[in-house]
């Protein structure tokens, strides 16, 4: 493998996630982040070599939604830029594979995007195949609702599994303040709640909600300059599969096992259970049993590693942003900046990002709180 | 750069209004199929694929890069999708330059498109931002005042945008991929309706349905190809912010950093005369002569100068956009990397009836927003 350098998320900051942020456009909500997490690292803007970022226009609902985010990042003077029509993880991950080429040393990676202002089933339909699927009228809750069908079928989990799983993350999240949902929720009551759209009820869904990110990426050298215990990239890899939803099979992730391995593999790791803690995209428990499963862990939560301490996304989706949440929980944990929520004496993390229907894309990074490379 | 990275494969569709007989897949399937077989590969030999496209809206699909995972290859591999408005086929390439740069992978299939007869661009192109008056008047609507701005700080004859949209026209008569072919006159230009003061019909870019992808290759791979690449010496994209008091949209500050990072590394101090030919994202005529202003090929207000004399046309001293250009072909999401591409094919020697004879250095460039992100590599026949 090619020589790699040592890079670290050294800062990040989040707005608490709520269903509506009636007050603030997008960029008005990421102004803040933006500001906090530099403040964060003690450096103003210049200091950054690239920027990112993660949105989708069909939330903003209108074209070219991140281009108002600009003003926002401090680009005056220009600067090296690019945006990504995906998960703010994704962004993060090219922003690395940047930091790779030598093209730059720092880099500043924003999600953003107000899901309340539409209507995410219809949204979320526009991501389906043209042709063939979205016609059909299929939603991110009817494809998810398919895939646990067929996963409840091949392995046997049952209503009240899934409910101990919502009741856990929804538990942990009380502790987490920037949670939407922030109230302990115990498994019969879950299980009591209406389908959302059967096998999966409501009290399994996460809430769609909002909110704006802002994480900060920085080469050895600088990174221990920004940040008092950075969170060190010790592998990272990145897959997608087919859409189709016949042509794959839902009750596993090809493309979330092997971007594990090959993360895994980066940074000379065995097995996830070598980490504390994993922070997965999981919007549903059975999400969470696929990525589990995809990534060797145990599906009992006995075991190492800590599955989502921050609650998950069960207890606050925004979308695009939620996979880049995943990687500012898991700097959160190595940093020492996990308040109530932190896993004690956590030396490495994992974080797991997911977008598309069903798992169709995902992103390991695999982190821990020493440099991997000497 | 890490390490030099080389063009290795082109591929293009025939770009025309609509090309109903192909779906979206289709069409990009087209262009990544030609690009594949240009470069003697197949998609077992790519090791990450990155797509970019404009506005969703265009189509009416979101992320659609989900959707044509099969169709580009991608199943199992890292794929990554770009959106920096007009100017992303160019920054989706230099995605894949970045990739290939990193070490991390050593061929990158880049792939842009754009189905714009799937939808309606004028809708798409209009947004509707807070607090101002929706103007429905799409991407002309946008510019018009800054070309305006153009002619009233030069004092340019009215003739110049009506030559520049002739020329563009007389070099896709020689491309056979370029959507609009038929030769026109500056008089038959200029008789042409106003779309939006100044802007006439004629000196305006079609609504294309086109796709073009590239294979992006390490050096050592590349030299295995059975022909001669084409070598990044330079590339990058810059972005700058809309309210910016002072912002010139006429010269933008981006346009010229992101020029001088690109020139910089490709050891480029006289464009002009160290350039052979230059691919560049003029989709209202004016704004060749304001981009040969912005990108330092001409001092300040004597860009309209050069487009005068002729010294842009083919067989002159830089030749300006071979293949016809944005004018001519525009399918939005893909047009930034047909420049880069097109840049590619003439030092690769491999530009067809419109090769600019003996072109060593070419410049590909794209912008986009509200002139506000560039894009733009330099390539070389030289390692």
């Amino acid at each position: 493998m090619t020589d790699l350098r040592n890079v670290a998320v050294v800062g990040f900051a989040q707005l608490p996630i709520v269903a509506h942020d009636a007050h603030r456009m997008a960029p008005e909500m990421l102004y803040p982040v933006v500001k906090q997490a530099l403040a964060q690292c003690g450096v103003e803007r210049d200091a950054i070599d690239y920027q990112t970022a993660g949105s989708a226009d069909y939330i903003d609902g209108r074209p070219f939604g991140f281009v108002a985010a600009l003003d926002v990042m401090g680009t005056w003077p220009p600067r090296q830029d690019s945006h990504l029509e995906m998960d703010a993880a994704f962004a993060a991950y090219y922003a690395w594979v940047r930091i790779q080429a030598g093209e730059a040393d720092t880099a500043m990676v924003v999600g953003y995007g107000k899901v309340s202002e539409g209507q995410p089933e219809r949204v979320f339909n526009l991501e389906l195949d043209p042709y063939y699927l979205a016609p059909l009228g299929l939603g991110p809750i009817t494809t998810a609702a398919l895939q646990a069908s067929a996963f409840m079928a091949r392995t046997g989990a049952s209503d009240g599994d899934l409910a101990a799983i919502a009741a856990k993350r929804r538990t942990a999240a009380a502790r987490n303040p920037d949670a939407q949902l922030r109230e302990a929720a115990s498994a019969a009551a879950l299980q009591a709640t209406p389908w959302a759209a059967e096998p999966l009820r409501q009290g399994y869904m996460p809430p769609i909600g909002e909110s704006a990110v802002c994480l900060i990426l920085a080469v050895e050298g600088k990174a221990e300059k920004m940040c008092k215990q950075p969170a060190w990239i010790h592998g990272v890899d990145q897959r997608a599969e087919l859409q189709s939803l016949g042509a794959r099979d839902l009750t596993r992730s090809a493309s979330a096992k092997l971007a594990a391995e090959k993360a895994l593999a980066m940074a000379g790791l065995k097995s996830a259970t070598e980490v504390d803690v994993a922070e997965l995209l999981a919007t549903n428990p059975v999400e969470e049993l696929i990525v589990r499963e995809a990534l060797g862990l145990s599906t009992t939560d006995d075991a190492k590693p800590v599955i989502n301490p921050s609650g998950g996304p069960i207890a606050g989706h925004p979308v695009m942003m939620t996979g880049l949440i995943r990687l500012g929980e898991a700097f959160r944990q190595l940093s020492g900046t996990a308040g109530a929520h932190a896993v004690p004496n956590a030396k490495r993390a994992l974080a797991h990002a997911a977008q598309g229907h069903c798992l169709q894309q995902n992103v390991v990074y695999v982190l821990g709180s020493e440099r991997r490379w000497s | 750069m890490k390490r030099p990275v080389a063009v290795v494969g082109v591929g293009q569709t025939k770009h025309a209004a609509r090309r109903s007989e192909l779906n979206i897949a289709g069409l990009v399937r087209e262009a990544v199929d030609r690009a594949l077989l240009d470069a003697g590969l197949e998609h077992k030999d790519i090791d990450a694929v990155v797509i970019g496209k404009a506005p969703d809206m265009l189509e009416g699909v979101m992320q659609p890069e989900q959707f044509l995972v099969g169709a580009v290859g991608g199943h199992l591999k890292p794929v990554v999708r770009i959106h920096t408005a007009g100017s992303v086929g160019a920054s989706t390439a230099l995605a894949g330059v970045t990739h290939v740069a990193s070490g991390l992978f050593d061929r990158v299939l880049v792939i842009a498109f754009e189905k714009q007869s799937e939808g309606n661009a004028m809708w798409a192109l209009s947004p509707n931002m807070p607090f101002m008056p929706p103007l429905v008047a799409g991407a002309g609507g946008y510019f018009a005042p800054y070309v305006r701005g153009y002619i009233a700080r030069t004092g340019a004859p009215k003739h110049i945008g009506p030559m520049i949209a002739a020329n563009a026209r007389a070099n896709a008569g020689r491309n056979e991929y370029a959507h609009l072919q038929e030769p026109m006159s500056v008089e038959d230009v200029m008789e042409s309706p106003v779309l939006w003061d100044p802007i006439r019909y004629l000196e305006t870019c079609p609504s294309s349905d086109g796709a073009i992808a590239m294979v992006l290759s390490s050096a050592e791979l590349a030299k295995q190809g059975p022909r001669n690449p084409a070598w990044v010496k330079g590339g990058a994209s810059y972005a700058e912010a809309m309210w910016i008091p002072g912002r010139d949209q006429v010269n933008p500050h981006a346009g010229r950093a992101c020029a001088k990072h690109v020139y910089d590394q490709a050891g480029i101090t006289d464009p002009w005369n160290q350039i052979d030919t230059a691919e560049i994202y003029v989709p209202f005529a004016w704004f060749e002569a304001m981009w040969l202003e912005n990108l330092g090929f001409r001092p300040i207000g004597e860009g309209w100068k050069a487009v005068e004399k002729g010294e842009q046309k083919m067989g002159a001293h830089l030749p300006i956009n071979p293949s016809g250009g944005v004018l001519c072909t525009n399918p939005i999401g893909a047009s930034g990397m047909l420049r880069l591409g097109e840049a590619a094919l003439q030092v690769m020697g491999r530009a067809g009836a419109h090769q600019v004879e003996g072109a060593k250095t070419a410049l590909g460039h794209a912008y986009g927003g509200g002139a506000q992100y560039f894009s733009m590599w330099v390539v070389s026949s030289e390692l």
